[in-house]
């Protein structure tokens, strides 16, 4: 037998390499530190804090001596049980309830269902009956649960400042509404829901005080959607854009696949079309142009670099290239674009475009300008998009004010008393309208507020804001579907919900309980002499009452309107060489600042820059090089005589000569966990320019900022290009037949067949659990993430622990860019989640010395933290860098505290952030090793369950796909699967047997429970660079010996 | 010739001596209240806000413990009752007994009543009842005969070793479902057989008609 060596081969100096960061592809030291250990250097000591680790062995000598004194502890403390005096209807102690309900946000209901234990709101999944989300949710309503149980949240009724009532504030109002007359100097700023209630209650608020101003004010979405359609298409029609029935899709700047530009049904609609099955599976493709990367770009197949600024030029020429392809008289002539663009690029996406007429969509962003969005629609029309691949649907939204209107009333003293309904314009106004003056010169200010925020400050009246979990409420899902919004508890700090504020100052009554939403109920879904009985019992229980998706309706596009438009509007500038462009873009985390203050989201890492608790303006490494700036060196940006302070981040895939800045950040009144982080974007919004601003100059201060970036953590010994793995559509269908193409690539293509000397013992229990993670529709968005955290109570750790490598994130999502050298700054992307691979032949189990971490028969590694001692031998040998170490008491601790000592610990965590914990859930102490465990818990309550059902006979089998975990429920791709993978009907079986399907670092002979299944891009083989694209590594070491050469012959690699 | 050892030397036998019976003693003793059922509250009998007699409600009047305890069939927790199961009986029966006093409070104001709890696990075991009950395991096992106890006690140690000696051998234990709740059930011995063989006997068939396989080595089970 020849010997088995288990070296990995070089690495070539050539070809095509994974990557993580610009560090690891320079091979900073610092990078080499994150390589070299599971928990980088310096990570297990203390450092920051007054105490060094000699000092604290003598502190600890000292504190066990005295417990030795306190003999007293030895006794358990009583306890009690605490029964209800009456029985409480449905409740069964620790017994599960679920409530459909649904969060209001500014694109409408997304649809949820709430567990519930014992009254307490719990974890959020999505409503699996309700045709918008299909039980799959997105980070924000995942997150949301903590705000419901955040402490920081406003509690009280202020007057000027003061303590006051909800008696005392209705009085007020009333005294105030009586001087009203007409109306006409009342204002009210709000944010934006479909929720029909409050449309009624404007309604009779506007019937009573005709000449009241309405305003509502979304800073991260401007109104050029609405306008763009309503000239296109006519007053009150919004365009419904069909993506399952696209083949070839355009994405202009539009990143509609994300949390903040999409939707869950959005995204799903095009994963429908994303999935490869077997060889003969046909798959849309995507061309992405953009100026920074986004989740969209991340699925492209091919992707293009242009300036936010820029993609009206290069829709111009696009629209050029299609007019002389198509005939068609509303694209030409244009004038020309004043900017040169890759004009072969140009040309090839658009003859695809044109070779898929009727199914092809070009899809321009929102924030795009009014013209621009315009010559999209037109380009649509021209391929014979509308009414195939974009249909209609009318909106009952009714546009209010402005916010400039509004300031103009308020400058000219017209307003007397303004409601401020959940908005936070003293945050979020534009800078140009000098919003902070305007709102202190106005007599009366009333604030409905789930924070004491800017706003409030300065407020005649605060009054506290119910979170959607503890209110009544309405809205439109993404279908138009009505959905209901039912309170899980009643609210926590006494707050009254958005309805109940406007039905009082309507001059109604405080509602009791849901009659403003049933009385809009009977109106909308009710009908003729309807009841309330039975149907609304059913439209709380569904969430949604069923068949009130709005009707596709037929569009008409009115040419010659959007010609004149376009004509009409001003030429934007074309790109200087030396100036920047400035994009501000709401936050994929925070949104516009409003989810400020939630631990989870702040420590989330963007899916791209993987940027945690502060936001940087993003640049690209061309551009940071010439500046000569590197991560975390702060610049001074000033455009149109506006200026502000900002660290940068180097991204790869950004345009080069752009900055684009997460707005949301910069908060200077909010909670204990939004305060000090980043810098606000907000004083170089302009109401003209809310999204771009060019001619920018951009100055190194030579300050620096430290970022907590995540992307160099956990990272795995360079294997990068044996994680992922990738082909096109073209060489993969070649190999299609041949089931180890994937499996036998990179490493595991040279090493010869695994021999254990150990034997473990046999898996033979009915249940065995698996996972299989689709690389193909992973979009890096998240959701799983903040799902698992919710699920099984992982702490959060703040700022500087970041920094040291300690965030606790069971699953992370990897993000690797590809490229060869010439393409660093233009590289593919891939997400990876990554999380507890469950290896039959575990690394971390033979080197535990309390046997705390040990197999179950099921399959799972699973991990006892009442044995575990905290040696973290078992982190040290796990392959994938899984597991994650408890260094403080997170969950006794306040973040500020971590480093504060003293004999009697200062602890204790706000009660209502324990009451959010899963009870089914043991909450980690200091010192304990965790990790993924497959949602053991929901694994034991389906086991248990069948135990129940099976009472005196022999079957206890799990029906199949009964159950699944948190990341899978809450991914809106489908991407991750879990069940029983001895089921041979289960999901996860069949994707397991896909020959895409393989397994990380196969050859350590880990026998991973967890399968990938690799990513496959569909590009344009006439596209410039094709042949680079989805190609593994061109080094040679690409393809398992003997794979064969795509039957068509295009090259898959370049320096073979 | 000079001393090898140093004076002081001549006391370090009676001092090594002194230690070791220090150190041994305090062992002994660590051990004695380690492995005894004080340690696992055996006994504990805490005084309750309602001096509520098991025996009479079950033996003498012959009420199902899931009267009262009504969702341990479902359920993880096996409730205590609300105040409102207790009045309805007492609404009636013996309302003005001053030994009900506390009830007739909660009941009026509805305030709970607070009881002591007695058989606690830790916070990182996860037992539950309705896997137990649904499958042949008596209460009697755990709780003991709680139906000839006026006041309720501590009757097993509720040790891991003790949980697990029955995750091992659940034949001990197992038994027809419908007697579950029935506290006085044993098995009919037949001829020449003591009970404990055929409890046996009885516990080796029913573990293998009905698959009876509770999880004996993975910690998951019970901790997660």
């Amino acid at each position: 037998m020849s010997k088995r060596v288990l070296n990995h081969p070089p690495e070539a100096a050539t070809g095509k390499k994974y990557w993580r960061s610009l560090g690891q592809l320079a091979e900073t030291p610092e990078f080499r530190g994150w390589l070299e250990k599971e928990f980088p250097q310096g990570a297990s000591e203390f450092h920051g804090g007054e105490l060094s680790r000699r000092n604290f062995l003598q502190l600890m000598g000292a504190s066990t001596a005295l417990a030795g004194l306190s003999l007293g502890a030895c006794r358990r403390p009583e306890k009690h049980l605490v029964p209800f005096s009456k029985g409480v209807e449905w409740s069964i102690p620790g017994k599960a309830l679920f409530y459909a309900t649904s969060m209001p946000t500014r694109q409408g209901a997304a649809p949820l269902v709430i567990l519930t234990v014992d009254g307490r709101p719990v974890k959020v999944e999505g409503n699996p009956s309700h045709p918008a989300a299909e039980g799959r949710s997105d980070t924000w309503s995942q997150s949301s649960i903590l705000d419901l149980y955040d402490p920081d949240r406003s509690r009280f009724f202020l007057e000027s400042g003061k303590e006051s009532d909800g008696d005392k504030f209705s009085k007020g109002l009333d005294l105030l509404l009586e001087k009203a007359g007409d109306g006409a100097g009342l204002a009210f700023v709000l944010d934006r829901t479909l929720s029909p209630t409050r449309e009624r209650l404007r309604e009779e608020i506007l019937k009573k005080y005709p000449k009241a101003r309405w305003c509502v004010h979304e800073p991260a979405q401007p109104e050029q959607a609405r306008l763009a359609a309503s000239v296109a298409f006519g007053e009150g029609m919004m365009p419904d854009l069909q993506v399952e029935k696209a083949d070839v899709i355009l994405a202009l700047d539009s990143d509609f696949l994300s949390a903040t530009g999409g939707t869950v049904r959005t995204i799903r609609k095009f994963m429908a079309r994303r999935r490869v099955e077997g060889p003969d599976s046909k798959m849309n493709r995507l061309y992405v142009v953009e100026h920074r990367y986004s989740t969209t770009g991340g699925m492209a197949d091919h992707r293009l670099r242009v300036q936010a600024s820029q993609i009206a030029h290069f829709t111009v020429a696009l629209a050029e290239q299609i007019g002389t392809l198509t005939g068609d008289p509303n694209l030409k002539p244009l004038g020309g674009p004043t900017t040169k663009f890759t004009e072969r690029w140009i040309e090839e996406a658009a003859a695809d475009l044109v070779a898929a007429k009727g199914r092809s969509l070009v899809i321009v962003g929102d924030h795009q300008p009014v013209a621009v969005q315009l010559l999209g629609y037109a380009i649509n029309a021209a391929l014979g998009n509308i009414g195939t691949t974009i249909t209609g649907r009318r909106t009952e939204e009714k546009p209010g004010l402005t916010m400039g209107a509004l300031a103009a009333a308020i400058r000219e003293k017209q307003v007397q008393a303004l409601f401020i309904v959940g908005a936070n314009p003293m945050y979020s106004a534009p800078a140009d309208l000098d919003w902070k003056n305007l709102q202190k010169s106005v007599p009366t200010v009333i604030r409905l507020g789930l924070y004491e925020d800017e706003s409030s400050e300065g407020a005649s009246w605060h009054v506290p804001l119910a979170h959607y979990l503890e209110s009544w409420g309405d809205s439109l899902a993404a279908d138009g579907s009505y959905t209901a919004v039912q309170p899980m508890v009643l609210p926590l700090y006494g707050g009254w919900s958005e309805i109940d504020f406007l039905a009082r100052v309507a001059g109604l009554p405080k509602p009791a309980g849901p009659e403003l939403v049933q009385e809009t109920y009977m109106k909308r879904v009710g009908g003729e002499g309807a009841t309330l009985t039975g149907t609304w019992n059913r439209f709380l229980l569904d969430g949604f009452a069923a068949d009130t998706a709005s009707k596709p309706e037929a569009l008409t596009f009115n040419g010659g309107a959007a010609k004149d438009a376009i004509g009409k509007a001003a030429k934007p500038a074309a790109a200087a060489e030396n100036t920047f462009e400035v994009v501000l873009e709401p936050c994929s985390k925070v949104d516009d600042g409003r989810f400020s203050n939630n631990g989870w989201l702040q420590e989330l890492p963007d899916p791209i820059s993987k940027l945690t608790w502060d936001n940087a303006a993003w640049i690209s490494p061309v551009s940071a090089a010439k500046l000569g700036v590197t991560d975390g060196d702060v610049v001074e940006v000033s455009v149109n005589g506006r200026s502000l302070t900002i660290p940068v981040v180097r991204v790869p895939g950004t345009v080069d000569n752009s900055l684009t800045i997460a707005l949301g950040y910069g908060r200077t009144k909010v909670g204990r966990v939004g305060i000090g982080t980043g810098v606000s974007a907000y004083p170089l919004m302009t109401t003209e320019n809310p999204y771009f601003s060019t001619g920018a100059s951009v100055k190194p201060t030579g300050a620096k900022y430290k970022l907590a970036i995540t992307q160099e953590h956990g990272t795995l010994e360079g294997r990068g290009a044996d994680l992922t793995r990738q082909a096109n559509i073209t060489d993969w269908q070649a190999n299609a037949s041949n089931g180890d193409y994937f499996k036998k690539m990179g490493m595991d293509s040279h090493i010869p067949e695994n021999i254990s000397l150990y034997s473990n013992p046999p898996l033979n229990e009915p249940h065995q659990w698996g996972m299989t993670v689709d690389l193909n529709s992973c979009l890096g968005c998240s959701a799983c993430m903040l799902a698992c955290q919710a699920e099984n109570n992982v702490p959060i750790v703040g700022k500087e622990q970041v920094i040291n490598g300690r965030e606790m994130h069971w699953l992370r999502s990897d993000r690797y860019f590809a490229s060869d050298e010439a393409g660093v700054d233009d590289p593919e992307m891939i997400i990876e989640p990554m999380l507890c691979q469950h290896c039959e032949n575990a690394p971390c189990e033979t080197v535990c010395p309390v046997n705390a971490t040990v197999h179950s028969e099921d399959g799972l590694n699973v991990m006892a933290y009442n044995r575990c001692i905290g040696t973290r031998y078992c982190a040290n040998n796990c392959p994938y860098k899984v597991r994650r170490f408890n260094f403080f008491d997170y969950h006794q601790r306040p973040l500020d505290k971590l480093y504060t000592w003293n004999l009697i610990n200062e602890k204790g965590t706000p009660d209502t952030l324990k009451m959010r914990n899963n009870p089914n859930v043991t909450v980690r102490m200091r010192g304990v090793m965790e990790k993924c465990t497959f949602c053991v818990q929901r694994i034991q309550e389906a086991k248990i369950a069948a135990k129940v059902r099976a009472k005196d006979s022999a079957n206890m089998l799990i029906p199949t796909d009964a159950f699944t975990v948190a990341c899978a429920q809450a991914c809106p791709t489908d991407a991750i699967v879990f069940g029983n993978i001895k089921d041979p009907d289960s999901k996860v079986s069949k994707m397991r047997a896909s020959p895409r399907s393989y397994r990380l670092l196969e050859y350590l002979n880990t026998q991973p429970r967890v399968s990938y299944l690799a990513r496959i891009r569909n590009p344009n083989l006439k596209m410039p660079g094709a042949d680079r694209i989805g190609s593994f590594m061109s080094d040679g070491h690409d393809h398992g010996h003997g794979a064969k050469p795509a039957a068509h012959g295009t090259p898959t690699g370049g320096n073979h | 010739m000079a001393n090898i050892f140093p004076r002081w030397s001549n006391w370090l036998p009676l001092k090594l001596l002194v230690i070791a019976a220090v150190l041994g003693g305090a062992a002994t003793a660590g051990a004695w209240y380690y492995f005894t059922p004080k340690y696992t509250r055996v006994g504990y009998q805490p005084v309750q806000p309602v001096a509520f007699p098991h025996d009479v409600h079950v033996s003498q009047l012959g009420m199902d413990c899931r009267y009262c305890h009504s969702h341990v069939e479902v359920a993880a927790h096996s409730n205590v009752p609300t105040t409102q199961t207790c009045m309805n009986c007492h609404i009636q029966v013996q309302p003005d007994n001053p030994k009900l006093k506390p009830v007739m409070d909660s009941w009026r104001t509805g305030k709970p009543i607070e009881w002591v709890q007695i058989h606690k696990t830790p916070d990182y075991v996860y037992f539950n009842h309705s896997a137990h009950v649904n499958r042949g395991v008596s209460c009697v096992s755990c709780h003991g005969k709680v139906n000839e106890m006026p006041v309720v006690y501590h009757d097993q140690p509720h040790s891991m070793a003790w949980c697990l000696d029955c995750h091992r051998e659940p034949e001990k234990h197992l038994r027809p479902i419908d007697q579950v709740t029935n506290l006085n059930w044993q098995p009919t011995p037949a001829e020449g057989e003591s009970v404990e063989e055929a409890q046996l006997r009885l516990g080796l068939q029913l573990k293998k008609e009905w698959h009876v396989n509770p999880p004996d080595m993975n910690c998951a089970g019970c901790h997660r």
